[in-house]
């Protein structure tokens, strides 16, 4: 996949291209407006991340700009405004998703990966790994074959785990994944570590590996070695 | 009131307040002066007698239709030698309505003494009285009538300026600046430029104010991203457990010191108003979709939910705001619950009522309201959640009260604000108590 990532701060383009990286991205940079148009006419990209704010322009107009060259790479914006307006009008101007900074770089690839596989994969809708089999349109989860009872936010956790596999995830990026807005007032380390444990239980029910590692005091780790 | 009827009546008041006092100086100086006029004349016809004795020759009894009367006095001449009666008269057909004046006049010629009287008619007390009544009256009416139609008249055009001024004022927003009419009154031209002054310092305000809540929140938000950023590309890295746990400890304060910049920023933006909304939503509806985002987490933590949400709920409120505010109620009720708890969610459209068990709270619950104020000042939450359900209510003009009791924790939205019946609430209250426990 390719990514342009368009974010004038340095250091978080320097975080999602290190992140993205290690996946087997090709992941370009521009830090301005002009810069992003420059390659945007030179290049073509899979996805691109626009960051609204930029020192010498509004990301939306940028967006504007991609729809009227008719690019067909998928969009992600990003923004440190979680204002409604902005939302709207990123995603009613032609944008696939939208992330709010601060973002967890394993939540920014999960979203660019789905957004990728909307855009690019039209009909395939399964992720597979190993023995287990994820199809996201019919939010239906196979281990060796075999359909597993899970709830769907259990789907969705799984769904995560695997596409950041080897990752080290956070806690704190497995809740906002899970529940999104609806994460501020609660502990959500318990209701993470029972979902986990649920689907551990669910997998190894099915004859699964355990792939799962818990990382002591930080989080947990879809551990692909683990056969 | 109006103005306008105000000055008038206060004009009226004044005028009927004075119109006895004139009435009375008038009636004095009326009678007065025609006394005067009176006395002077006859007292001329007793010195023309006078003289007319003096020249020897018996006055006549008239003169200009006037009688004069010249009688010889026996014994000594009094002191005063000038003597004015005035008597009413009381029979006939003008009766009361005349008085005669008689002025005496007391001479000696040669050796004999004379009075001359002389006298004549002329109007009675009561007559002028009747007729400065009269007059009075009319006067009264006539005054009244023009105060009030001129009064009204002329304001519509004086007080046009005014009326224009309260105009743009009522339809005054911090978004944009307004322009007052110019005015030749003084009063109107003072006041105009002082609202001219404070709104342009409140719009220039407000941009202020928005401009920075806007920046603080990307100038945070950068910040925090970039930590966040690299502390996930160190855990990647080779770590140990100890640094792992680190890690983990700095990516809670990061999310903390995340959420508080966004409670604050919004906390920022409600206060100015910035959530102004004209239309409707389905407010049951969101409620439900924010009470399935939080199933799985009220079925692992073992909650009994009972809800009674009537249908088809339109309220005005932005849907952001509506989010957030139940949301943060019912995030409330599920952390601040027991295992195996309770929470009954109750929305009619009159009011929003969130009850749930939990350990009773170590402050009056008022004072939750408040920012940065927690039941347990070490638990990991923020404590901005009900600063923020209470700045919405505000906002979109509901009331809202926090209650402990029978060991529930109850917390009410009224839509609209009422006169509540205080004992039918209460009595719904012990109900819902019984039916829960």
């Amino acid at each position: 996949m390719k990514v342009l990532v368009v974010e004038d701060s340095k250091e978080i383009a320097s975080s999602v291209h290190d992140f993205l990286a290690r996946e087997g991205y090709i992941c370009e940079l521009a830090y301005s407006f002009d810069e992003a148009q420059e390659k945007l006419l030179l290049y073509t990209y899979d996805c691109i991340l626009l960051d609204i704010m930029l020192p010498d322009g509004n990301g939306l107009v940028l967006l504007k700009f991609i729809k009227a060259q008719k690019i067909q790479s998928g969009i992600l914006i990003v923004s440190a405004k979680d204002a409604m307006d902005d939302k709207i009008v990123g995603l009613e101007g032609g944008a696939d998703d939208y992330i709010t900074k601060p973002f967890h770089l394993p939540e920014l690839h999960a979203r660019l990966r789905a957004v990728f596989r909307r855009k690019k994969l039209a009909g395939s809708n399964i992720i597979s790994f190993n023995e287990i089999t994820l199809n996201t349109d019919t939010l239906e989860a196979k281990v060796n074959e075999v359909t597993l009872d899970i709830t769907r936010k259990e789907f969705d956790l799984l769904l995560y785990l695997i596409v950041n596999k080897n990752r080290v995830l956070s806690r704190q990026s497995i809740a906002t994944h899970l529940w999104g807005d609806y994460t501020d007032n609660l502990a959500n380390f318990d209701f993470v570590y029972q979902h986990i444990k649920n689907l551990r239980k669910k997998i190894s029910a099915a004859n699964g590996a355990d792939y799962i590692d818990t990382v002591y005091g930080l989080g947990y780790k879809f551990n692909s070695s683990n056969v | 009131m109006k103005l306008v009827d105000k000055l008038s009546l206060w004009f009226i008041g004044i005028v009927v307040l004075l119109t006895p006092v004139t009435a009375c100086i008038c009636y004095y100086n009326l009678e007065k002066k025609i006394d005067e006029a009176e006395i002077t004349h006859l007292t001329e016809m007793n010195d023309m007698a006078a003289a007319s004795l003096a020249a020897g020759q018996w006055p006549d009894r008239q003169t200009e239709g006037l009688v004069t009367v010249v009688s010889p006095l026996t014994g000594s001449l009094p002191e005063q030698r000038l003597n004015i009666t005035k008597t009413d008269l009381h029979n006939g057909n003008s009766m009361g309505m005349l008085s005669l004046l008689t002025v005496n006049s007391y001479v000696s010629v040669g050796n004999v003494n004379y009075r001359i009287s002389s006298s004549n008619y002329v109007p009675s007390g009561r007559q002028i009285r009747a007729a400065i009544m009269d007059s009075i009256v009319w006067k009264l009416l006539l005054i009244i009538l023009c105060v009030c139609v001129t009064a009204r008249l002329v304001s519509q055009k004086i007080l046009s300026s005014l009326r224009q001024t309260i105009k743009t004022i009522q339809h005054f927003n911090v978004k944009e600046k307004v322009q007052f009419p110019v005015s030749r009154t003084r009063e109107f031209k003072e006041l105009n430029s002082f609202l001219q002054k404070m709104t342009d310092k409140t719009v220039d305000e407000y941009a202020a104010v928005k401009e920075f809540s806007e920046n603080a929140s990307h100038e945070l938000q950068t910040p925090l991203a970039v930590l966040r950023n690299k502390l996930e590309l160190l855990s990647e890295t080779n770590i140990e457990e100890g640094q792992a746990e680190l890690i983990g400890d700095m990516h809670n304060a990061i999310e903390k010191l995340s959420r508080i910049n966004r409670s604050l920023v919004l906390l920022t933006k409600l206060e100015n108003n910035e959530y102004s909304v004209t239309e409707k939503i389905r407010f049951c509806k969101i409620t439900k979709d924010i009470l399935a985002a939080y199933e799985d987490r009220i079925g692992m933590k073992h909650l009994t939910v009972t809800t009674d949400i009537d249908g088809s709920i339109d309220l005005k409120i932005h849907p952001a705001l509506a989010d957030m505010l139940v949301n943060n109620l019912l995030g409330n009720a599920i952390r601040h619950n027991v295992e195996n708890g309770k929470i009954e969610l109750i929305l009619t459209h009159r009011r929003l009522v969130v009850r749930n068990t939990g350990l009773p709270p170590e402050m009056p619950t008022e004072e939750l309201f408040q920012r940065f104020k927690k039941s347990n000042q070490s638990s990991e939450s923020v404590g901005l959640g009900l600063a923020i359900v209470k700045q919405i209510c505000e906002v979109c003009g509901f009331s809202i009260s926090y209650n402990y009791k029978n060991q529930l924790h109850v917390i009410q939205i009224e839509f609209v604000p009422v006169l509540q019946n205080e004992a039918a609430i209460t009595a719904h209250d012990n109900v819902a108590a019984a039916v829960l426990a």
